[in-house]
């Protein structure tokens, strides 16, 4: 049998494609993509009938999932810009385009969710053709398409502007600053706004949400670091991650007492109303996704890695992203027990149907669309790192 | 045995006086009823209603000798000949009337083709007490149509607002489906239609039977806010919207009263004009045991009850 030979193009494509570190990233979200296609699937074809959502509990998994990922782009952008640009500090600039990018991935990836939330997905546009600005919901779809204009040109005009738009690059970067503080804060006004449900209407929540972001943006930019950093051998890299990681430590710390605070107050005054849905997130069925997940695992063991290993960047990075990962138990445990909170006693047995009731369990469905959702995230995030020039230049030099 | 007949003896002797007795006072009752003319009857009627203190609706329309429905129905036609805005449509529901049938939730499902999972007026049912002091009560709970409605500024599209009679509408084709609505509304007023038929996954058969001959009813057009909408796919509104009731706007303007209240077996539901000070609501939210619900949070509701 005559051996297969390629033409000599062919064999530089073949040679072209080789495994790269970070190429997991992009199979990874190609596997949850795959996951997710039943889910997707059901969502076109079906609408929002197959997942649990229901009259009473009309928001769950998905809303939650866009305030994380809200917090997690808007809290780490703010961060990094306000350090580079408003502390001076020039050294984390190196890794601008990775830092620009992630938060690229992780907008489009909340918007998607949003928009994957509608009824009416397919109107969308109503919001930017019949506004009303007296809902938080105009804010903040106009604020987020706002910011993501102008994280968009930051993006490109860092990996493509050449040196003459560093100008421009500050201007856009201090633009972002009050762009992403107004997002973060309509975002939590959504639910302080809501007389309806006095656990959320609470003029502390928007604050709460701003100092949430920092926190969970600070792992973020501690994560990056730690990750994409060049050359982990330098006295720099140790310097950065130890900066990063006092930032990352305080600002959880800051995060915790801040909410302790709501909750001891809430607690003290006793107003069923308002404790209700506090005691089912301490105390509920799901009190592990706010014990375990959350404080354990989310903020003590980080928080005792953070104060006590900031010269080991491995564990750093492991603290840095059990505390992101896991923070998404907060903004499901600020939208759900409220929502499974009668407002009226009695209702839910009133008129008998499954889209009728309080019950609330995020279903198969409901987590195939966000495997599929951060599917698209993570296909679009390991092709830009494969093929857009965002790694800091010594990393790449050393893959090459 | 002698005993036991004397004792049956003492007892029919008993009874026959009784009946006796009892027979000839309503003889003499029904003799004075037939004596006294009808002016006479009506006159000792509404003193026998006043001297027991009584302002149910059913007792005030008693005293005009007219059904609380035919009063009602002369009030709408009166308040359609005024221009809209000075119209202020309320609903009073009685709440020591209402005997839980659910007619009123059935005749509105009906009457909008509500599909499953979509309800405008469900009925709450509530118990209090411990046995023997035992009490069990029900809450109709339809849209209460706020003068400061909570549901209407969160809405980023300008979907639904609050009209000129006070009426809390909807715009189903606006509508994008993000729900805001249904979480700002204090009453759990709205419901989202996630599209579902009754006939689904039913099996197919012959006649009129089974989903894909009986359906045709389901897809047909509702007739709410005086637009047909018909349920042709997932993308026809108002699959996909937020949904409440509305106080069946297409029938009131048209001089009909809300399903609910024609349906209302025990005339516990009230509908009318309280800008008219004649009419039959106006009366009622005067009394002193009125009451609205959730009244702290400032919403002004235009649904009263009688408690």
């Amino acid at each position: 049998m005559a051996e297969t030979t390629f033409p000599p193009q062919r064999r530089m494509a073949i040679t072209a494609i080789r495994w790269r570190p970070y190429d997991f990233i992009w199979v990874a979200g190609s596997v949850l993509l795959l996951l997710g296609i039943w889910g997707i699937w059901q969502r076109v074809s079906a609408g929002l009938a197959p997942t649990n959502l229901s009259s009473y509990v009309p928001w769950g998994l998905w809303v939650g999932f866009y305030d994380y990922l809200v917090w997690l782009e808007v809290g780490s952008l703010m961060l990094f810009t306000a350090l580079i640009y408003l502390v001076g500090n020039t050294q984390l600039a190196r890794i601008k385009p990775i830092v620009l990018f992630t938060g690229l991935v992780v907008l489009l990836m909340a918007l998607f969710i949003v928009f994957l939330d509608l009824g009416h997905p397919e109107r969308f546009w109503h919001v930017f053709v019949y506004p009303d600005f007296t809902s938080m919901i105009t804010w903040m779809v106009w604020l987020h398409s706002t910011y993501l204009v102008i994280l968009g040109a930051e993006f490109l005009l860092t990996l493509w502007g050449g040196e003459n738009s560093e100008r421009w690059l500050r201007w856009l970067g201090l633009l972002s600053l009050p762009a992403g503080l107004a997002l973060i804060l309509v975002s939590g006004s959504i639910f302080g706004v809501v007389a309806a449900r006095p656990l959320w209407n609470s003029s502390l929540l928007p604050l709460m949400f701003f100092i949430s972001a920092l926190a969970t943006g600070a792992g973020v930019l501690l994560l990056l670091t730690v990750v994409f950093w060049p050359g982990k051998s330098s006295a720099e890299y140790r310097q950065v991650v130890r900066f990063m990681t006092q930032i990352a430590a305080w600002m959880l710390l800051a995060g915790v007492l801040a909410a302790s605070m709501i909750a001891f107050t809430t607690l003290y005054q006793g107003s069923p109303a308002r404790t209700d849905a506090l005691l089912l997130i301490l105390t509920g069925p799901y009190w592990w996704s706010f014990w375990i997940l959350h404080i354990l695992l989310g903020v003590l063991v980080p928080l005792f890695i953070l104060f006590t290993m900031a010269h080991r960047p491995l564990w750093v990075g492991v603290a840095a992203a059990l505390s992101i990962v896991t923070f998404v138990t907060v903004t499901l445990n600020i939208v759900i027990p409220v929502l499974v909170t009668p407002e009226i006693e009695g209702l839910a047995t009133a008129f008998v149907h499954p889209k009728l009731t309080l019950d609330y369990v995020p279903n198969v469905m409901e987590w195939s669309v966000i495997a599929f959702v951060f599917g698209f995230g993570g296909l679009l995030y390991g092709l830009g790192l494969r093929w857009l020039p965002i790694l800091p230049h010594s990393v790449e030099a050393h893959n090459e | 045995m002698p005993v036991q007949e004397d004792v049956r003896a003492v007892a029919d002797s008993s009874r026959r006086k009784f009946l006796e007795i009892t027979g000839a006072i309503a003889g003499l009752a029904l003799f004075d009823e037939l004596a006294r003319s009808p002016e006479d009857a009506l006159a000792a009627y509404e003193a026998e209603i006043e001297a027991l203190g009584s302002r149910t609706p059913q007792a005030v329309a008693n005293r005009q000798s007219t059904d609380v429905l035919e009063r009602m129905r002369a009030e709408l036609e009166r308040a359609l000949q005024k221009p809209s805005s000075e119209r202020r449509w309320v609903m009073v529901i009685d709440l020591r009337k209402c005997v839980g049938c659910h007619a009123c939730t059935i005749a509105c499902v009906a009457e909008n083709k509500l599909p499953p999972g979509v309800v405008y007026r469900p009925v709450i049912e509530e118990e209090s007490g411990t046995y023997p002091n035992v009490m069990r009560r029900f809450i109709p709970r339809p849209c209460m149509q706020c003068e400061n409605p909570p549901c209407v500024p969160v809405c980023p599209v300008n979907a639904t607002w609050r009209n000129e009679e006070g009426i809390i509408a909807m715009d189903y084709e606006r509508c994008i489906g993000c729900r805001y609505c249904l979480t700002a509304c204090p009453y759990s007023a709205r419901t989202a239609d996630f599209g579902f038929t009754y006939t689904a996954g039913t099996p197919v058969g012959a006649g009129v039977v089974g989903e894909k001959n009986a359906d045709s009813y389901e897809r047909a057009a509702n007739y709410e806010y005086g637009n047909q909408y018909p349920r042709e796919n997932l993308r026809s509104s108002p699959v996909g919207n937020a949904r409440k009731c509305h106080f069946c706007q297409h029938r009131v303007l048209e001089g009909v009263l809300p399903a609910c209240v024609t349906t209302c077996i025990g005339r516990a539901t009230l509908f009318g004009d309280a800008n008219d000070p004649e009419s039959l609501v106006a009366e009622m939210i005067a009394q002193p045991n009125v009451m609205r619900l959730k009244e702290e949070l400032g919403t002004e509701p235009r649904v009263y009850y009688l408690t």
